[in-house]
């Protein structure tokens, strides 16, 4: 049994569906990446995984089935769920952004906040600025140490690094390494930059449309000639 | 939303704050004794502290967590009608028939919310706003030897008398409102209300029950517009659909809270005091002494027909507005963070 099986998923807004019968596994203590264009259903994945659409099939985490949850029921078996940084609290201090993620694990919330200032101590230099003053990078630190809060024994990331800097990218990933081997945490993330996504996770998801297209480790997908000319245009 | 600070600490410098603001205008009938202030201004601060409380109520439902309501004199008025119908058609005393009504206005509350479970915006304005013409028509028609019709109630019984004594019972209220909601506000509860309005979403991503949330700012917001409404209907002595259930009160509250600075306590208080002298003194000497001193104003009210101080309450409100949208108390913050900078 993985850790994080997701089965025959298919999310709908309205009438319209997004994802079709996406089916993938996620093992403990790995980083799965997900990767696709504006569209191909990144987001709705994860707020499908976190309950926040309506979706068919079967997501189940330990085995135990999450469709059907409500959200607050979902992060206290242990998702945690850092959403694109647009997603966060502006006219509110870091602290603040933060205490509302550490709401489920209230138990937590001094280790926890301990643990978000050690991974990124410019959160507590600044902890009572406005989040709408901060510059991306840093924003996007708040949604992981947001999401960290909530004691996750899996962490959703949703495009961590869209509109970054390419320095800021490589902190960002060395962030969520050392978060998967020092802490152990199984992290799935979604991105548009491939390269991000491959030099992090050890297993490879492409998500076109709604379609989960080709699956496999980084080195598979680079030797993939159809997959190289659609991506990397080479 | 201009607390920006770690809300879930309270400090005494906060709470000595308090006390100097309370303290400051409980002296006000002291001053009126000595005539510093005439007893009228009284009677303007008495009606100024229910605005306040109706302001606070409104910005624990709506200016935190963004589900703006225009229809906030519905929870008021029923708040006053019940009150008003147990204490005049059953003789029932004030002691009981004010907590009753504050149940009934909670009850009412949880219509409220209903809609909010499913919309938001101005959708969910909009279906406020219907439920106050609802029971604004409805009062009058249905059951008119409870409700009094279109005419109200009247020979509600009066609580004090005085405008000394009725100015420190309205204080008294909105003071301690005002403590408990800023104390409840700081907590990790009022931290998560202003997230929802911030963001409805990933309050709801980071694990969060917004729907409980919600539920209870709608409820605690319609507690509070419950106590105003019943203790504002003991005061005046009666009760009427139009003063109660009038768009312009709406619109008055609405105006206090974010004049003043929507998400905080002091704000709508502020904005409430602000926005009532603002009115009476354009009330009282807009036609006279403002009009000879600036003619243009003269030609104004003619022009509007006599309605021209409206225009000048529109105005200064829409400037302090586009000046600064967290309102009148970010303002007096920034004055004082820049005075605190030139002595550092």
């Amino acid at each position: 049994m993985a850790f994080l099986e997701i089965d025959n998923l298919s999310a709908f807004y309205g009438r319209a569906q997004s994802l079709h019968d996406v089916s993938f596994d996620v093992a403990q203590g790995e980083i799965v990446a997900v990767i696709g264009t504006n569209g191909a259903g990144k987001s709705t994945l994860m707020d499908s995984i976190i309950g926040m659409v309506k979706n068919t099939g079967a997501i189940r985490l330990e085995g135990a089935d999450l469709v059907g949850r409500g959200s607050a029921e979902i992060v206290r078996m242990g998702v945690g769920y850092a959403p694109e940084r647009a997603h966060l609290f502006p006219f509110m201090a870091i602290e603040d952004n933060l205490l509302v993620g550490g709401y489920t694990a209230r138990d937590d919330i001094g280790r926890n906040l301990a643990h978000v200032h050690e991974l990124f101590p410019v959160l507590k230099e600044r902890a009572t600025q406005e989040t709408s003053t901060l510059s991306g990078g840093e924003r996007q630190m708040v949604s992981v140490g947001r999401a960290l809060m909530t004691s996750p024994r899996l962490l959703l990331v949703d495009e961590p690094t869209i509109g970054l800097s390419p320095k800021v990218c490589t902190e960002i990933a060395a962030t969520l390494r050392r978060l998967n081997q020092e802490d152990g945490l199984t992290i799935l993330i979604t991105e548009q930059n491939i390269n991000f996504a491959m030099s992090l996770a050890t297993h490879v998801h492409v998500l076109e449309t709604g379609h989960l297209r080709v699956s496999g480790t980084p080195e598979e997908l680079m030797a993939d000639d159809e997959l190289n000319k659609a991506y990397f245009g080479t | 939303m201009a607390n920006t600070t770690n809300g879930s600490v309270i400090k005494w410098q906060h709470l000595l704050l308090w006390a100097i603001f309370l303290g400051g205008l409980a002296l006000l009938p002291e001053l009126a004794d000595i005539k510093w202030i005439k007893r009228g201004t009284l009677r303007t601060f008495i009606f100024a502290n229910y605005l306040a409380i109706f302001a606070m109520s409104w910005d624990v439902l709506s200016g935190r967590t963004g589900y703006i309501s225009f229809g906030h004199p519905f929870l008021i008025g029923i708040g006053a009608y019940t009150t008003g119908i147990l204490n005049v058609r059953f003789g029932v005393d004030p002691m009981f028939s004010i907590p009753i009504a504050v149940l009934v206005t909670m009850a009412a509350g949880t219509l409220f919310f209903l809609p909010a479970l499913r919309i938001s915006g101005s959708y969910f304005a909009l279906i406020t706003l219907a439920f106050m013409e609802l029971i604004y028509q409805l009062v009058q028609v249905i059951r008119p030897d409870l409700t009094g019709g279109t005419r109200g109630i009247s020979g509600v019984d009066t609580l004090m008398r005085g405008a000394a004594n009725n100015y420190y019972l309205s204080l008294g209220l909105m003071g301690t409102i005002a403590i408990l909601l800023w104390a409840m506000m700081r907590t990790r509860l009022g931290t998560a209300l202003s997230a929802i309005g911030m963001n409805e979403e990933a309050v709801e991503g980071s694990g969060l029950n917004t729907t409980k949330l919600k539920l209870f700012a709608f409820m605690v917001g319609a507690a509070v517009a419950g106590v105003g409404g019943a203790f504002f209907a003991h005061y005046l002595g009666y009760v009427s659909p139009r003063g109660l259930f009038e768009i312009t009160l709406a619109f008055t509250i609405i105006v206090s809270a974010l004049l003043g600075g929507a998400g905080t306590i002091i704000g709508p208080i502020i904005g409430a005091i602000f926005l009532t002298f603002l009115l009476e003194i354009l009330r009282v000497k807009f036609s006279t002494e403002l009009t000879d001193a600036w003619p243009v104003l003269d030609w104004l009210e003619t022009a509007l027909k006599g309605q021209g101080r409206f225009f000048i309450y529109g105005l200064v409100a829409l400037v302090i507005y586009m000046y600064q949208p967290k309102g009148i108390i970010e303002i007096v913050n920034r004055l004082l963070a820049r005075i605190r900078g030139a002595k550092a």
